[in-house]
């Protein structure tokens, strides 16, 4: 599915990304750990074709072809997503409209029909309402006002949405409550199938036992310094990055 | 009541001057202007507002809200509020906001799918929604579409 091969990647001349590899097959979930800092969200922003994110050496391949020189929205056509850390306002844009140009620009993208507005405003709703997502916060201009926890499920209703072959979670589980976590993670598992693959980043274990992970990597100082099984996650939880990082070195 | 929308773009090398005039005379008189400006690509524009109370006009009120927004880097804004008041019981407010599309919400759109120049056009309008609002559906429907032509090139 991903092949990130022995990447370098720099943002304003700085190498953040100092020679990281990862091979993630369809299916498989992969999670990320790492102290702040380490590079997770570079990495993340990184995959999704953002500007100023610099490929030094390396590439990364998405089922076979090369997204050096696909742009953000062309890789999101072809079926990658970015689950924001920090997800953005638009002031005025109806958080709806903003969903129906996205789906609908993506579909144009691959060749297919665009949804009309009842088709949408069904397919949305249904999304929405397992995640507890209500129609007065779809009409709000986007992500304007609405709390951590909001703006996280909103990322996750995205995903679900656009139901793309591969998905990034950038700390989608901080800012959220114990009962949310829940409905994202149950969003989350809802979309898995052999087809489709996940990068979650996280600090912490509490998600990874809703969302058990094939693959648990340590990310330290831009790059992998161990990976392991699911349990890698609880010896993190128990022990701490140092203990690890220092053995790793 | 009086009231005043408008949306003006410039974009590319344009130069623009716009504005309005709100007189007031009688007693009691309310007005409002709200006044959108978008500047794209390497345009300036400026928004000139007169507002003016006579001295008959006892309790008149006028509110002004004058928003700019820039999109790119080379662009600029510029907004010259005059007033003219000859009664002591007038009340005017001018607000201006100046804002720029940022890089992260330019790259939230594109991280959703949609292409550069449809995303400006998106947060365009939404910043304009007030004014749009305004309009009945088929004319802000059109109004829209407007936009989108006006910024055609503006993103590289
Ligand atoms: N635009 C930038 N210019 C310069 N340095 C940057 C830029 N963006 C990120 N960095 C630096 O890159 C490093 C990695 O940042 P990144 O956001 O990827 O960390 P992270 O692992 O996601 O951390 P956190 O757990 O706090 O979210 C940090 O030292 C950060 O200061
Ligand atoms: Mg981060």
């Amino acid at each position: 599915m991903l092949t990130i091969d022995d990447i370098h990647v720099a943002v304003n001349g700085k190498e953040i990304i100092k020679g990281l590899t990862l091979a993630i097959r369809p299916g498989e979930t992969h999670a990320v750990m790492g102290p702040n800092g380490s590079g997770k969200s570079t990495l993340s922003y990184f995959l999704a074709g953002r500007e100023g994110y610099e490929l030094t050496a390396g590439r990364v391949l998405f089922r076979g072809e090369d997204v050096a020189g696909l742009s953000p929205d062309q890789r999101v056509a072809r079926g990658m997503f970015l689950a924001m850390q920090y997800p953005v306002e638009i002031p005025g844009v109806a958080t709806m409209t903003f969903l129906r140009t996205a789906l609908n620009a993506q579909r144009r993208a691959r060749g297919e029909k665009e949804l009309d507005a009842s088709s949408f405003l069904k397919l949305v709703r249904k999304h929405a309402a397992e995640l507890n997502i209500s129609d007065d916060m779809l009409k709000r201009p986007l992500n304007a006002g609405f709390s951590g926890g909001e703006k996280k499920r909103l990322e996750i209703l995205q995903m679900t949405l656009f139901a793309p072959l591969f998905a990034v979670l950038d700390e989608t589980d901080s800012g959220l409550d114990i009962d949310a976590l829940k409905l994202v993670a149950d969003g989350v598992n809802r979309m898995k199938s052999p087809e489709r693959s996940l990068l979650v980043i996280t600090h912490y274990q509490r998600l990874l036992s809703h969302i058990v992970p094939d693959h648990v990597h340590v990310l330290a100082g831009g790059r992998i310094v161990k990976s392991g099984g699911k349990e890698l996650a609880l010896e993190l939880e128990a022990r701490g990055y140092d203990h690890i990082i220092k053995a790793a070195a | 009541m009086g009231e005043f929308y408008s949306i003006a773009i410039t974009n590319n090398f344009q130069q623009a001057d716009t504005g309005t005039k709100m007189i007031h005379l009688g007693r009691n008189t309310r007005s409002r202007i709200i006044a959108k400006g978008i500047s794209a690509g390497q345009s300036q524009s400026t928004y000139r507002g007169l507002v003016s109370v006579h001295p008959k006009a006892d309790g008149a009120r006028n509110f002004t809200q004058c928003d700019s927004l820039l999109v790119g880097k080379k662009c600029g804004a510029h907004t010259v509020p005059y007033i003219e008041s000859r009664n002591p019981t007038a009340r005017v407010e001018h607000e201006a906001t100046t804002s720029r599309i940022s890089d992260d919400q330019l790259f939230y759109c594109l991280a959703r799918g949609i292409p550069a120049e449809e995303a400006v056009t998106l947060i365009v309008n939404g910043f304009c929604r007030d004014v749009l609002q305004q309009l009945p559906m088929e004319f802000a429907v059109e109004a829209q579409k407007l936009v989108g032509i006006s910024l055609e090139g503006s993103v590289g």
